[in-house]
């Protein structure tokens, strides 16, 4: 596994646990829509998942960095965390 | 194992009265007294996710024989005062109340243990209570009052941060000048005082919060072998240069705090008891 492809199951099994997707979170992929398409993901979970986000990463998110393109599909919001981690 | 909330027998009350009136859960030990537990709840919406896990925590370690009392600080749950009345010296000062109680009842060194904020609350009580302490719990901490104060103010920019409009993008920042200039923020229907949100921004990172005694460090993780935060491992070595011990310990859950539903996760509590009991085996 390379390093991106462990942060993608990094990210996914965080977005997994956040919104309690369950078996159904198993089958998502890089390309695979979030917001709009995940009926779990309102703004408040959108939040939530930020927050957890931050603190499995040991990250900060600046608000100006965040727009819904982040959140349009899983590999988008992978490769967000993968360069705030990279500092 | 014990059945949780079998054979607990809990007596809910108020202390004092008026304004200081606070609403009261003790938990009384099962069998002969091994110990008293205060806990301390997290902060507005994660209190109320988690009310669950505090009630399946207190009853397990009761019947584990820990007195066990859960107080609604000021301006939260059934306590006098509204939200917009609460402040970070006040809560210390309930959480004082509460620990004076369990004293007089039990004359037993007390168990802090602190959830999410609630942690971070229980390091800045513990440094100055003058009650004896036993080894602290930590559930998941919070990794700073900053960043936590951000995500709170998040609920409020939600809608503005996923939209296109980049003017609409106000954001936390703004949200914190507002709170500096003195306005009282409504934040998912809590009032949120300036008071209270820069005394939250201001805590010291739980690095420099060191306890007089060892805390047994709670992190919740999603499946195993994942790697916990990097924030526990930056606390003990802060905390252990200076002579407290950190034991952490991880289990798998759900993040029972931040779902959007209720959620519980059983392995914690395990860990809790096996802890409290000195049983596990710590890293």
């Amino acid at each position: 596994m390379t390093n991106l492809d462990a942060n993608l199951a990094e990210v996914k099994a965080t977005l997994i646990d956040v919104l309690s997707l369950g078996d159904a979170g198993q089958r998502l992929q890089a390309d695979s829509p979030l917001l709009g398409s995940l009926p779990e993901l309102d703004s408040m979970a959108v939040v939530s998942l930020i927050g957890a986000l931050e603190e499995r990463f040991g990250i900060a998110i600046d608000d100006d960095d965040l727009s819904a393109s982040t959140f349009e599909t899983l590999g988008s919001l992978a490769a967000f965390v993968a360069e705030k981690r990279a500092g | 194992m014990t059945p949780a909330g079998a054979e607990v027998d809990s007596e809910p009350f108020f202390l004092g009265s008026g304004a200081s009136q606070r609403f009261c859960l003790f938990h009384r030990p099962a069998g002969p007294c091994r110990g008293a537990v205060l806990y301390v709840p997290p902060f507005a919406e994660e209190l109320n996710r988690t009310r669950r896990m505090a009630a399946l925590g207190a009853r397990r370690l009761a019947a584990h024989g820990y007195g066990v009392l859960q107080i609604d600080l000021l301006g939260t749950g059934d306590s006098a005062g509204d939200f917009a009345d609460a402040r970070w010296d006040l809560w210390k000062q309930d959480l004082d109340t509460g620990a004076a109680w369990l004293r007089a009842r039990l004359d037993t060194p007390l168990t802090l243990w602190g959830l999410r904020l609630g942690a971070l609350l229980a390091l800045d009580h513990a440094r100055t209570t003058a009650v004896p302490l036993a080894p602290m719990l930590l559930w998941q901490p919070v990794a700073a009052g900053t960043t936590y104060l951000t995500q709170f103010l998040r609920l409020r920019t939600a809608h503005a941060m996923l939209g296109e409009d980049a003017a609409a993008q106000s954001g936390t920042k703004a949200l914190r000048a507002a709170l500096q200039a003195g306005d009282t923020l409504e934040i998912a229907g809590y009032d949120l005082t300036p008071e209270l949100a820069l005394a939250i921004d201001a805590l010291p990172a739980p690095d420099a919060l060191v306890p007089p005694v060892p805390v047994h460090w709670f992190e919740v993780l999603g499946a195993p072998g994942q790697a916990p935060g990097p924030a526990a491992a930056r606390v003990k070595a802060a905390w252990e240069g200076r002579g407290t011990q950190l034991h952490l310990h991880t289990v798998t859950g759900a993040p029972f705090w931040a779902t959007t539903g209720i959620s519980t996760c059983p392995a914690l509590l395990d860990a809790t008891v096996d802890a409290i009991e000195e049983r596990a085996h710590v890293v």
